[in-house]
């Protein structure tokens, strides 16, 4: 019976590393679901795939598939296929035999082999191309043909170490479609590492945010957008809102007054830092009813405008649509909608200026 | 745009302007590389047509040019068994070095200690003269040698050393030419064969497997390319089957040497004769490899 994949307590250090890659990293992954690591670059990411690959040893902690401990088993006989971020298919095959590559290594007549690697290109949309030259190919499409393969071995647990990272965004698009068909079909346990916060959100139904080697918070996409475990969490998500209160009977009381948070939550008393997604922020005209706040600055996000304000000696950031149209230093009115406020447990430093972000996109 | 139209667009054909670079870039490397070509070609060419005038007849030292074949025939059986045992010496010595050579660079590639030692040990021999090699091979491998001595075996030491089947030779060449192939092999898979060995094995590839399917057809363009120059190089080299050789059969090398000093001035065309058949075979060689780079996909 499938159990799912299992990590418990994954600790791993490098040598003339004073940090550690991965500590106490534990993580629960239901069969047949998706999730993604998300983290910033070096915070351990690669290395927890490489480590449930098989590819490095852990120095403490267990890897369980299906309720067995696989420390003993080498990486050809975990059951798993990786595709990384170069698609690296083996040059001296040709596309086919790329996607052949484990029936053959698994001893299956060559005809054989190259039917069923035939269906899988199918299932990646490249149909015919079989019998070119990888080097033919392009990056997007060399990508697709390392899925196949990595499918082709019927693995039990899909690893992918940000395939699409080198991809442009129009290819990526097409990936993210093509993975969701795939699941589909096929439905394959995925775990995912990716510095890109809405291709995770895209792809995964759930999220697993990592820091420094440590596992923040993992929950399903939404929750992690709107309920962070912390401030660092809602950074990562590129949340740049926070309010820094006290938290009492439900109620976070802070600069901007009173505010009632959702009733679905059990929300920690006293000082905490309350936080809503920019993008959640409804901004209204002055005669509205609402906060009253006044506009700092206007930078503009393709279809959309990431407002600075000020209310109440609280810098605020919200998104808003190209019109109505904005300037700096307009008086405008601000509501904060209840079921979109969380708070995090203690306060955090004032920000006079929005976080920088290197993939700033509506999630919405 | 849909993936199709996506696919589509990434599958056109390269348009003219990428390919016009890709010539004005290959025009500019052959352009850089004129002077040294040129250089060599006029020394080898030159040096090529010279004697092969002078096996013809055509260069005599007294006498009037004359075309004639003579100088093939001169030593006809010994030229031909000449022919043999070179290729024996060259394609046995070959064989192992690629051997070994493959082999270490397959432990050059693991990174631990024992890789690091190998490759260190592989660069030492690369500079040492193929005759200091040869010297130390025959005190190392003669009867009276090194090894004969530490194992009380005089008596019964094998004639490895001058002996039937030009062993020493063999060794001598080998060793020598294996570290020059593995270095040659492991520059070829240290920049990729890592990552296409752990791509492998999560693929189910295991030791063997990655071995067969993966680590060996990406070297075969630096085996083939690299034993060919160890081939060629064995098979016209003169000092080592000189020194740990018998005097009779002669390979070629030895032989084409021996009627150059001849006191005898008109065996030089002779000697002439065995070069240019040296030479022809030596470039049969390096067609067959490049005819056999050309079935590679890698190479293509």
């Amino acid at each position: 019976m499938r159990q799912g994949l299992d990590l418990q307590g994954l600790s791993k250090s490098f040598k003339g590393s004073p940090v550690p890659a991965l500590e106490e990293f534990s993580l629960s992954l239901a069969p047949g679901s998706c999730t993604a690591v998300l983290g910033p670059s070096g915070s351990g990411k690669s290395t927890l795939l490489r480590t449930v690959a098989g590819l490095e040893i852990p120095d403490r902690g267990s890897v369980l598939l299906d309720g067995q401990d696989l420390a003993a088993v080498r990486p050809e006989r975990r059951g798993m296929a990786m595709v990384f971020q170069r698609p690296l298919l083996f040059p001296h095959l040709n596309v086919l035999d790329n996607v052949a590559f484990a029936a053959t290594i698994r001893g299956v007549p060559r005809r054989r082999a190259r039917a069923d690697a035939e269906a899988f290109l199918d299932l990646v949309q490249m149909e015919g191309t079989g019998k070119r030259v990888v080097s033919d190919l392009s990056g997007g499409q060399q990508q697709r043909v390392a899925i196949a393969r990595g499918l082709a071995a019927r693995p039990e647990v899909l690893l992918l170490d940000e395939p699409f990272s080198a991809l442009d965004p129009e290819l990526r698009s097409a990936m993210h479609e093509l993975l969701a068909q795939v699941r589909e079909k096929l439905n394959p346990t995925i775990l995912m590492v990716t510095h890109d916060r809405d291709e995770a959100a895209a792809v995964a139904d759930h999220l697993a945010v990592i820091s420094e080697g440590k596992l923040l918070q993992h929950s399903t996409v939404q929750e992690m957008y709107t309920r962070p475990a912390s401030l660092q969490v809602s950074r990562l998500m590129g949340g740049t809102n926070e309010i820094p209160g006290t938290v009492r009977d439900g109620v976070h009381y802070s600069a901007l007054g009173a505010h009632a948070l959702p009733g679905n939550h059990q929300w920690p008393e006293g000082p905490a830092t309350m936080v809503i997604r920019q993008e959640r922020i409804i901004l209204l005209d002055e005669h509205s009813p609402g906060l009253p706040a006044v506009v700092t600055g206007i930078r503009n996000r393709g279809p959309r405008k990431l407002v600075t304000m000020e209310a109440a000696g609280v810098n605020l950031h919200a998104e808003a649509t190209a019109s109505p149209a904005l300037a700096t230093g307009d008086a405008v009115r601000i509501q904060l909608p209840t079921p979109e406020l969380a708070v995090v447990g203690g306060t955090s430093e004032h920000r006079s200026a929005p976080l920088t972000s290197p993939d700033w996109k509506v999630l919405a | 745009m849909p993936a199709a139209e996506v696919l589509t667009a990434r599958t056109r054909p390269r348009p003219r302007t990428a390919a016009g670079h890709g010539t004005k870039a290959r025009v500019q490397g052959l352009l850089l590389a004129v002077p040294a070509v040129l250089l060599v070609a006029f020394v080898v060419v030159g040096g090529s047509a010279m004697v092969a005038a002078q096996s013809l007849g055509l260069m005599p030292l007294v006498g009037r040019p004359e075309l004639s074949t003579a100088a093939y025939t001169a030593h006809g059986g010994d030229l031909l068994v000449g022919v043999g045992l070179s290729l024996a010496i060259a394609g046995a010595s070959t064989v192992l070095a690629c051997l070994i050579g493959f082999a270490a660079a397959l432990i050059m590639m693991q990174g631990r200690w024992c890789g690091k030692l190998v490759a260190a040990m592989s660069s030492l021999s690369i500079p040492v003269p193929h005759i200091v090699g040869a010297a130390t091979a025959g005190l190392l491998l003669a009867d009276s040698g090194l090894l004969a001595r530490v194992f009380g075996a005089a008596e019964r030491w094998p004639d490895v050393v001058g002996g039937q089947w030009w062993l020493a030779v063999i060794f001598e060449y080998a060793w020598k030419e294996s570290a020059f192939v593995g270095l040659v092999v492991a520059g070829t898979l240290a920049t990729r064969s890592v990552d296409y060995e752990e791509t492998a094995a999560l693929l189910g590839a295991g030791r063997l497997g990655r071995l067969r399917h993966v680590l060996l057809p990406l070297s075969l363009p630096a085996l083939i390319i690299s034993g060919t120059i160890a081939f060629i190089y064995s098979f016209g080299s003169y000092e080592v089957a000189w020194l740990l050789g018998r005097p009779y059969p002669e390979p070629l090398p030895v032989m084409a040497l021996r009627l150059y000093n001849s006191v005898t001035l008109t065996a030089r065309p002779e000697a002439a004769a065995v070069a240019v058949v040296t030479a022809v075979v030596s470039l049969g060689a390096a067609l067959v490899a490049l005819a056999c780079l050309r079935k590679i996909p890698l190479w293509r």
